[in-house]
Parts: C-alpha cells; structure tokens; sequence
C-alpha cells in the first residue's frame, strides 16, 4: 500500500483515501466548509484541508492526533448517504454498498459527528474509503487495535534511548496496583494494619477476573479464602478496597452462587472483616444490584441524553429542555449513585461499621460505589495522583470490563454501558459543588474520557488484569520483547499524560482553586500552611451565602444599627422530629463549614446535580457561549494563582532556605514551563480581557464538529460571532463625571 | 419614631418568640435560641389564619404569605390583654391600607455615601455623548404636564418643535412619546422607547408621529431603515386596536420594519410565578423536578425576554440601525427589553454604580409602576396590577452574570438584596409610580436611597471575577440548555436547599494572599536593596539557590 500520508506515525499504514472531499463546517452554509483530502488508516480517519489553516491557539493541541482526526475506536457509527437516491445506510465490517455515497456521517463515542461530502470527488474511491472506515472501526479481534501494533513498534524504536534498556515505568508516580509493593504501600496509608496482601491469585490460579494480588483479613488464611473462592461468583472472594481512620473497611464481592453454602460464608467472612476492625465494628452489606440502575437502564439513559444534547436538532430540543433531561433519567442516575455512596459514608464514617458492597459479578456498579465512597471519604483520592491510582484500584484492577463496556471490538451492543462515564459525570458533580476540594479539573475529567477511545493506552482496553496480561504477554512474544519486561513499559497506561499533551496543555488539569495540603492560604488574614490535620480548617471557605442572608450581610458590620432587617439564619431549620440517623448524619454534616480536605457529602436534591456541559455540550456550536462559560472565571483565577506563586517564590529567594514555613516545596523560582497554571499572571501593560478564544467549550472548539441538515439558523446562531469591538468609547468614559 | 413591640408566644411548630418591632420586621425566634428569623414586614402579602390542632387551647395559627416565594407558618397562644397579633401586623405589614406611612418615611439611618447622588441624568446622558447635533436634552416636561409618568429631563430629536411633541403624546398611549434611552458611540444608532400608537379601530394616523419616527431615522446616517420591536404578542397588538390602541402599519411609516417579540403580559408572568412557588416551597417534587420547571414557563419567559433584548441589541450593533422598542404603555416590557439591550451594549451598565444608573434610569425615572406592580404596604394582595416584572429582569441579568462570570462587577448578594429591598419599604429607592410623584412625596429628602446602603459598602457587592470587558458587546446565549432556575433566590427559604460553596470566596482568599505577598516581597526587597550596599552583590543572598535565578523576577 502506498504511503503518502504526512503526519504518520510509527506503523501507520494509510489504508484507502480520497481527494476533493468537502469537511461540513457550517450548518447555515458551505462557504466556510474545508476541502481536503480524506484518508482512513489503521489507527483513525483523517482530513487533511487543502489549505493549512492557521494554527489557532485556541485548544488543546493532541500529540497523537490532529485537530480533524478522528480514532477508528472512537467511531460509534458509520453512515453513508445518498442524497439523489435518498438513501441512507449504517456501515459495519465487511459490508457491500449498492449506492455511491454522496455523504458520509461519522457519529463519535465522544459526542462529536462530523460530516463529509463527496460532491467533487471520484465516486468510487468515495464509496472505497467509506467502506474501509466501517471495517477498520470493527476490528475482528482486540490484537488488530491500533495500539499493538504502535507499542511494539514505540518499544524498539525508543530501546536505544533507554539507560541499560530499562525505564522504571517511564517516572509513572500513579501505583498500578500489579504488584504487593502498591498495596502494601495502600495498607500503610490507610492504616489498615489487621488486613494483609494475599497472594493466592498470582497466575491467576483462583480468579480469572481478579487482580495477582488482593488485600484480605489478616485472620483468614490462605487455605481459607480458596475453600471459599468456589461459591462465588467467578471465584471472587471478598475484596478490600480502603480503610477509615476509626477502623471500618470498605470491601466489595460478588454473588455466592450456592444459597445453601451462601449464610455460612458470609457468616466466616463478615467475623473476619468484624475482627480485622479494631472496635469490632459492625458490617453493613449492601446489594448494590437492589437499588441501584442496572447496566442496560444507565446505557439507555446516555443514549436518550446524548441524543438530545447533540443529535436531535437544537431548536427542537429546546422545547421543554428540562422535561427532556428529566426523561432521559441520567441525571437521576448521576444521584441515585452519588446518594447510595454518600449513605455507605455514614455507615463508614458516622456509624464505625464496615461496608460490604455486593453485586452479582462485582465488576460494574461496585466500582462506581467503591470510587465515589473513597473519594468522599479520603483527600488522597481527590488529588491528581491519587485519583488516577484510584481509577486503577478499582476499575483496571478490580476487572471492569472495559473492553465490553466500551464496546471497542463493536461485537456485542447489549453488553456496551457507559460506567466509566457515569462515574466522571458524578465527580464532575462533586466538583461542581466543592470547586476547591479537587487537585484536577473538569477538562481533565473529560481528557480523561476522550483518552477511552484512543486505543494507544492499557487502561481501558482489557475486561481484566489476566486478560490483560495475557495479550500482552502474546504481543510481547510476537514483537520480540525480552521477557520479563515490565508491561507497563511497553504498553504504558494513560496516566503519564505527556503521551497526549504537552507540558503546557497538562498544565489545564491543574485546579487555582486546589486547596492540597502544603498549599497556603488566609485565615484571618494571615499567610498559613495547610496541615493535613483533620477538621482544623474552618474559615470561610463555606461561609454561609447570600441566600441566608436575607440578602443583606451579617456578621461583622461596619456599618451599626441596621438590626432590623438583619438575620443570623443558620443553614438548617428546626430539627425534623422523626428524623432518621442517617438524616441526623448528614444534617449534622451540613450545619458544620466543609472541611475541604476532610469527609466530602455533595448535595443531592435534583436542583443540586447539574447537566455536565463542557462534556455534553462542547461540541455543539449552538450551545457554545463565546467569551463566556466557567472558564472565564477560571481565567482569572489562574493568574491570579501565577502572581501569588511568583510572588512565593520571590519570597523564598529573599529569605534562603527558611525554617520549614516555606508555603511550597519546591526550592526555586518556577522556570516559565514549570508555572502550574495555564493562564500566566497579566502583567500591567496585557488587557485584563479574557482572550478572545476563550468560551463555554474551551479547551475544545466546536467549529465544524457538528453538522447537521436541516437546521435553519436561529436568530440567535447569528450571534455566535460573539462579543465585537468598539473602539472609541473609551473616551466617552472618560468624560463621565 | 414610634416603635409598637407586641410580643406572643409562639408555640409549635417552634416555641418562639414572636414580635413585631420597629414597624419594619416580624421576627420569630425560638427560646433555645435554634433560629431568629426575621420576616421583612414588606415582604408580606397576606396575612391567613390556619387552623392549628393539637396544640392546646387558645392556639390560633397563622400564615405568611409573602412576596419573595415562602410562606412561614406559626402557632401561637392567645392571652388576655395582648392585642391580636393579627391585627397588629396587618397594621404595619400594610400600612397604607391603614393610612399610616411606609416604614421608609420613618426610617432614619446614616450611610456614607448618598444613593441619590447616583443618577444625575444629564451627566448620564453627556456619558453617552449627548446633546449632539442631532438629538437634545429637553425640559420639555420639566414640570410633567406633556407625560406625568415620564421624567422631567428626556432626550428628543433637535428638529422638532414643541408643537409637533405636543401632537406626538396626543397619539402615544399615556402621552408617552418616543425618547432616546441609549445611543451607539459609534454608529449614532439609537435605542427609542415609548408606548403604543392609538391607532383605533379605524386606522387613525398621525402626521407628526411618522414625521418624529422619519427623523429618529435620520439622525442615524448609517441605515436608512428603523425597527420598531413591538414587545406584545401580535394577537395582543391586534386585539388592542379595538381598544383604541393598536400598532404602527408599515404602509404609514415608510423604510419602518416592524417586529413582534411575542411577549406575554404581566397577568401570565404573575401567574408562572405563582406556579413556581409552589415548584420550590415548602417541598420539592424529586422526581419532576426539571419537568415542574418546564411546567411553570418561567424559564421559557425568561428566554423570551433575554432573546428579545438580544434581537435589539444586535440591530444596533450589527445592523447599525436605530430601533423603537414599545409595548402597550412602555413601562413594562418596554423597560425590562431596553435595560436588557443597554446591559449587552454597554459595558458601564455591567459595573456596580452603572448597574444603578440603568435601573434609576430604564426603570423608576421611566414611571415603571413599582407601587402598582409591588403593592408596597398595601393589603389588596389580589389586585390583579401586580406582577413581578422587575423580579423577571433581575433573574435575566443574573443569567447572563451565569454565562459570564467575570463581565459584571456586581455579585449575586448584590441582586438578591436590590430584590430584598424592592419589597422591603426600607428604602424610597422603590417607591411609587413615577418621578412626579416621588417629588410630589419628596422621596429623596425624606427617605434614603438603597444605593446609600450598597455603595457604603461595595466591597460586600463586589464581584472578585470581574474583569472589565470594555467596549464589547455581550451577547447570553439565549438556549435552554444555558437559562437556569435561580434556585438560590426562588428557592432559598426551602428548608432543604442548601447553598454550595460560593466560588468567589476562596477568590477574595486569594486576593488577600497575594495582597499579603506583594506586602512581604516589599518588604524584603527594601531590605535587600539596603543590604546590598554593603555587600558585594546581590547574588550573595541567596547562596543556596540555583545560580542564574534572577533575584527580581519580572512579572
């Protein structure tokens, strides 16, 4: 096959293109459209305008893929149209097409859809490249993904820049969780000293689902837990995921298959899950499968709510928005999941008891469950490092099966469910509500969720750890790998997020608001250091707010005698009388000030969780607020954090190394490409504006990510050219008295 | 002042204490001292007795319906010599209805800052770049005989006499003639309010009312065309022919492009507020939240307005063409469409005083009827004049503060207290109908203005974000996806909405932060600097650093 492709990369086969091709920008127009060139490798489908547009600062700029590539693993739907015919038809592998296409829509896994005409080009090269996008996007085996092929090739051509031929894990900070040593580490942290690494997994010889190694009541032994492990469900026996400081154990199991064998277990079990606690706590179990969605509702719900966020056309969806959210029941969902973990952290944190999450294979929603509860519950989760190992802990490791949940290998629709995506959307919330609690940010999160479909990475490919070893193991052998090389060396995971982005676009992950510990901050305005001392920090970062006020401030007033239509309302009412504990629990809760770095509760009334809308709405032009969103705030605070962290750095200049009441760690000032934020500190002469490619979508861009037909311009599209300039009234302002 | 302190018991749902103090506030508050909350007397729009069982004899309740979306319920205990607290808080809840005065009248309180300073029209209108060639500032009804609702200083077009004018209010409903609230420092293209034409029935027209709009259109050199935003539903405009009014007929007024924003009237709004209460207090519907909200059309009013004013907005801006916004009598839609328009264009209305001129100017010098519209002190809650149209503007700025957190200098606190207070009879701010009766009641000598209260204290309204977007135009994108129930006023008095953790703190956090750094780094700099005069070099100080850092860091 001829390669005449210019931004290859290693094993990139170009597979079947096309010239003359008309990428649709505008819905109201073609007059803006691009015309290119559009190829279909083995890795994704690429445009490639004729014109070089000019570089725009405005997004992200991916390492691996360009601003009009699309991963073949990213396609969820193929579909060709006729437009003289009036035909249309669905794409898979291997499929003829009696027509000649005079359009191509491309429906993404990330919400994008993008449309191609093939008014001016050859219509059987057209017809050839459709075809070969839908059967290059359904790979017959999970081997044909673009990822072993560019990983093996990436290990040999990186070997000579290696010292002595091995990295240890690439400086990856993120624990895998493959080894004892990473749990280990975890027991240490958490303090969970009657709990143990078990090794009775290694090969896999008792599971096929768990990882190597798993972390078990220090009193039941080895013999034990095999004499068990055949009741349950895949041989899953109980499995510790954290510990609280008071002692209580968050575990997650399966299913006991036998109900004669089912109460004598679980008797054994809990005993020792109550002796590995050191009150001797209670154990709570909780059926995760009795109350919560199941796996076919959460995707029926996605499909609805991306359907209406994105495909239905936007007027129409304007309609009774609210009622169309409602119906699609994935924010009920996104609740129903944050209010079943906030109920495990009063069992956790409020009662001393031990949680027991139990679903039929333990593979779905208990990773869901067990990720939100830790997060709640541990600030460690809530950093970036922190997160991402939990990520591994309980999703990679705990054998969620990514590959059928993300349906990569398109074989079997009924098993795809978006798990993953609804436990983002769920941080997003907790994110949402206690902005300065999380090291990272939302386009993180949604970095995060674009990386699924980029097949390059370990992490979301595999149904299991042993799954996962075992197709590394075969690749390894097949591309010639020594044996014995690590395997994240040679098909690294997602987190060494340099793979994707450069060190500056990393730096949007990066929270101003993120109050870790070593961060400074004001209290009664004094520079402090955060300690990670439980419940001291209470200043007024959860200060009551302006709808407790009466609209008018209370506390200090500098100005006296307005009593009369001052309240000190606190935020709660009078106690409810039959109130429940658990109500008491999260009453009591809300009525102290949050602490950010200790228990986190989010709020969970329906006007408390909100549609996610940099994920949901990004690509949608109609939906993008130009010089407007979250951002601009963001923006603000960003530089605001680059002056205080220059002005720190500054500080430890003048004094030398200080007596350990340094606010930072890091000795010296922040070269340029070392400073945390993204937006850097204005310097006087700069406009304090917001630059103009800043909107509600940043750091994505809408532009020519959506097409759809059909769509007559509202008045308002009209405006998205966003706000304009005048230029002289800056000396009527001047006159203004 | 005369301060009446009646104080009950009150027994479930609370064991409180009840009293009425100051005339201005009901505050209730539980021995234990749980809670004190006070019930703005303003804020109450009827006052109902409940039934109360179960707790004991001499037990009356009573609710209180109020303005702002709750309604607090008591029971309390009846006592010999006491006097009914019913009817003493009806007394003072509505004083007008008992010929006694409004509590601002009585209310003595000294602010810093005088609010009424805030609006002084002619240096607003010489902001904008008026008097010019073709528009002046006229004293044409300095003394409210041409329009008594509108103010006594308007801006008019320069070639027309008085006599023309005269013709002109004779064909506008209430007189209200067209007038220049705002002009494009660029384009000269302008926005003219005023109310509708009394066509009639028969077609009737006015010679000197084409003739006014002809020139409205001529002072504008950039376009040859006008665009009349007629703020009504059409049907409405039509039905209002039959009762005298009507609207401009494209045939009579030549180059003139008429629109209709398809806006309902204050009845409709009354009515989706009322809805909406009972959307958010006492209790909400979990699962039809989102669906009980579509129900109540609030948010798809809102959309109607902010996509109105955006219509207009871009005529001036993009289109360069002057626009003639009415309604019925132009006090209603008509200010919520050009106060909405002159926020999107001009960026001083987004700051904290310029947020005060346009509502002084858009607003209360335009004869919005706040009296009618409130009720203040009066207990007729079910006339049917009222309607919480200024309520509706002040939830469309805060959607636009929402998709643009740092254009405007105000804050949320500083929306919610301006709606606190347009029910609270604190301050004249608020008070009556139009300007000539505010001067016939001498509001500005004998009550306070709000703005004493908030400019006494900006830094407490001061929106920490804020950056100033000067001179661009901001349009809010008018979708459902992006309009929001402002739950944090509509459903604050919900027992269970609780507030989230409010951005702008750790932001005023930060700015002390880096206030205190800037302070140290000076600090220290000065010392270095006086150090380095006996050392050798500056270098020297910091010996452990990396070589190469620069001791002062550009910033």
């Amino acid at each position: 096959m001829e390669n005449n492709y210019d931004d290859d990369f290693i094993g990139e086969i170009v597979v079947n293109e096309v010239n003359f091709v008309r990428k649709c920008i505008s819905a109201e127009s073609s007059q803006d459209d691009l015309w290119g060139k559009l190829i279909c490798t083995n890795f994704k489908v690429s445009f490639i305008p004729q014109d070089a547009p000019s570089k725009q600062k405005s997004k992200l700029s991916h390492l691996l893929l360009g601003e009009h590539d699309i991963p073949l693993t990213c396609l969820e739907q193929v579909v060709t149209v006729n437009d003289t015919k009036g035909k249309k038809k669905v794409l898979g592998s291997n499929q003829k097409l009696k027509f000649n296409p005079t359009e191509l829509i491309l429906y993404c896994k990330d919400l994008r859809i993008i449309r191609f005409c093939f008014d001016e080009a050859g219509p059987e090269s057209a017809k050839k490249v459709c075809l070969a996008i839908a059967h290059y996007s359904h790979p017959a085996d999970i081997q044909l993904l673009f990822g072993f092929e560019y990983q093996g090739r990436r290990y040999h051509e990186s070997k000579g820049e290696r010292v002595n031929g091995s990295t240890p894990r690439g400086g990856l900070q993120t624990p895998i969780f493959d080894r004892p040593s990473d749990w280990d580490r975890e027991i240490k942290r958490t303090g969970a000293s009657e709990w143990r690494v078990c090794a009775i997994n290694e090969n896999y010889a008792i599971s096929q689902s768990l990882p190597e190694y798993i972390v078990v009541p220090v009193s039941l032994a080895d013999q034990d837990l095999k004499q068990y492990s055949i009741f349950y469900t895949d041989q899953r026996i109980p499995l510790w995921c954290w510990n609280h400081v008071n002692g209580s154990a968050l575990v997650r199991m399966a299913n006991i298959n036998d109900p004669l064998q089912q109460k004598k277990i679980d008797q054994r079990v809990f005993t020792a899950i109550t002796k590995s606690h050191p009150q001797r706590g209670e154990v709570v179990r909780s059926d995760l499968d009795k109350c919560l969605p199941n796996i076919q509702d959460i995707q029926s719900a996605f499909v609805k709510i991306r359907q209406i966020c994105v495909i239905d056309p936007f007027e129409e969806s304007e309609e009774r928005w609210l009622t169309s959210v409602e119906n699609s029941r994935w924010l009920e969902f996104v609740r129903a999941f944050l209010k079943h973990s906030a109920e495990m952290v009063y069992y956790l944190d409020g009662k001393n008891s031990s949680v027991v999450l139990q679903e039929g294979e333990d593979r779905d929603l208990s990773c869901v469950v067990s990720s939100l509860v830790q997060l709640m519950l541990d600030p460690h989760y809530r950093s970036l490092v922190g997160f991402q190992s939990l990520v591994q802990k309980e999703w990679v490791m705990a054998g969620h099966r990514f590959l059928d949940r993300c349906n990569h290998l398109k074989k079997n629709d009924k098993e795809e469910s978006p798990l993953f995506m609804l436990f983002l959307d769920c941080v997003w919330q907790m994110m949402n509500q206690y902005p300065a609690a999380f090291e990272f940010t939302e386009t993180y999160l949604t970095v995060l969720s674009d990386s699924m479909w980029i097949p390059l990475f370990s992490t979301f490919l595999f149904n299991s750890p042993k799954q996962r070893a075992q197709y590394l193991m075969d690749f390894a052998k097949n591309k010639a790998i020594p044996q014995g090389e690590d395997q994240v060396v040679y098909f690294p995971p997602v987190w060494n997020w340099s793979q994707q982005l450069s060190t500056k676009d990393q730096t949007l992950f990066n929270n101003p608001m993120y109050v870790g510990k070593g961060a400074a901050c004001v209290q009664n305005g004094e520079v402090k250091t955060f300690r990670r001392t439980k419940k001291t920090y209470s200043s007024t970062m959860r200060g009551t707010s302006a709808s407790q006020r009466n609209g008018l401030k209370g506390g200090e007033e500098p100005l006296p005698r307005r009593g009369s239509l001052l309240s000190e309302l606190k935020p709660d009412f009078s106690p409810v009388k039959d109130e429940s504990p658990i109500e008491r629990f999260f009453r009591d809760w809300f009525s102290r000030p949050a602490d950010q770095q200790g228990v986190l509760i989010p709020l969970l009334l329906p006007s408390h969780v909100a549609l996610w809308k940099l994920f949901f709405l990004r690509w949608v032009p109609e939906a993008c607020i130009p010089k407007g969103g979250p951002i601009t705030a963001y923006h603000k605070l960003s530089q605001l954090v680059d002056e205080i962290e220059i002005l720190q750095s500054k500080l430890r200049q003048y004094k030398g190394p200080s007596s350990g009441s340094t606010p930072l760690p890091s000795p010296s000032a922040p070269l340029p490409d070392q400073r945390r934020m993204y937006f850097k500190a204005s310097s006087p002469s700069d406009s304090p504006t917001p630059p103009d490619y800043l909107s509600s979508s940043f750091p994505f861009t809408p532009v020519g990510n959506l097409c759809r037909r059909g769509i007559h311009g509202t008045p308002i599209s009209k405006f998205l050219n966003g706000a304009r300039i005048w230029l002289s009234t800056e000396t009527l302002a001047n006159d203004t008295v | 002042m005369s301060v009446v302190q009646v104080e009950l018991a009150v027994v479930a749902p609370l064991t409180a204490l009840c009293s009425v103090q100051n005339l201005s506030a009901l505050r209730y508050g539980a021995q234990e001292s749980l809670f004190i909350l006070d019930v703005n007397l303003g804020v109450i729009s009827r006052l109902e007795t409940i039934s109360v069982h179960n707790q004991g004899e001499n037990t009356k309740g009573l609710e209180l319906v109020c303005k702002d979306m709750r309604s607090p319920r008591f029971a309390y205990k009846t006592e010999e010599n006491h006097p009914d607290v019913v009817e003493v808080l009806a007394k003072h809840a509505f004083p007008l209805s008992h010929s006694l005065p409004l509590f601002a009248f009585l209310y003595k309180e000294q602010f810093p800052v005088d609010g009424w300073k805030v609006y002084d029209p002619t240096a607003e209108y010489r902001r904008q770049g008026l008097p010019n060639e073709s528009w002046t500032i006229s004293k044409i009804n300095s003394s409210y005989e041409l329009c008594d609702t509108y103010p006594s200083i308007l801006v008019i077009p320069t070639n027309i006499t008085d006599e023309d004018i005269k013709r002109v209010a004779v064909f506008r409903a209430k007189h209200r003639i067209p007038v220049l609230s705002w002009i494009h420092p660029e384009s000269q293209a302008t926005i003219v309010r005023c109310s509708q034409p009394l066509v009639g029935p028969s077609d009737r027209r006015c010679k000197e009312d084409e003739h006014f709009l002809q020139i409205i259109m001529d002072a504008n050199a950039q376009s040859h065309k006008l665009t009349i935003f007629d703020a009504r539903q059409s049907s409405v405009a039509v039905t209002n022919k039959a009762k005298d009014g009507g609207y401009e007929s494209e045939s009579f007024y030549p180059n003139v492009e008429l629109n209709f924003l398809e806006i309902p009237n204050i009845h409709v709004i009354r009515e989706s507020l009322r809805k909406m209460k009972d959307v958010v207090y006492p209790t909400i519907d979990e699962a039809h939240w989102h669906s009980a909200i579509d129900q109540t059309h609030w948010l798809e009013y809102i959309r109607l307005l902010l996509s109105g004013a955006a219509k207009i907005a871009d005529k001036l801006e993009s289109g360069k063409t002057s626009v003639v916004v009415h309604c019925s009598d132009g006090w209603d839609r008509t200010a919520q469409l050009t106060s909405l328009a002159m926020l999107m264009l001009d960026s001083h209305y987004r700051t904290l005083r310029g947020f005060q001129v346009l509502v002084e100017k858009e607003w209360i010098s335009f004869g919005h009827k706040f009296a009618a519209r409130v009720g203040h002190g009066d207990e007729n809650h079910a006339n049917s004049e009222r309607s919480p149209l200024f309520v509706q503007f002040i939830d469309c700025v805060w959607q636009m503060t929402r998709q643009f957190p740092a254009a405007f200098e105000f804050n949320e606190l500083f929306l919610i207290t301006v709606l606190d207070h347009l029910y609270s009879c604190l301050f004249g701010t608020f008070l009556y109908n139009s300007e000539q009766e505010r001067s016939a009641k001498e509001v500005q000598i004998k009550t306070l203005s709000l703005w004493s209260y908030i400019n006494s204290q900006p830094e407490d309204f001061t929106n920490p974000f804020y950056v100033d977007y000067k001179h661009h135009v901001l349009y809010p994108l008018v979708s459902s996806r992006h309009l929001e129930l402002w739950s944090s006023y509509y459903a604050r008095w919900n027992p269970h909405m609780r507030p989230q953790v409010p951005v702008h703190q750790t932001l005023k956090e930060l700015l002390i932060l880096r206030a205190e750094l800037q302070r140290r780094v000076e600090e220290l700099q000065r010392e270095a600097s006086s150090h380095s005069l006996s050392s050798s070099s500056e270098h020297s100080h910091s010996p452990t650093h990396t070589p190469g850092t620069p001791l002062h860091t550009a910033v």
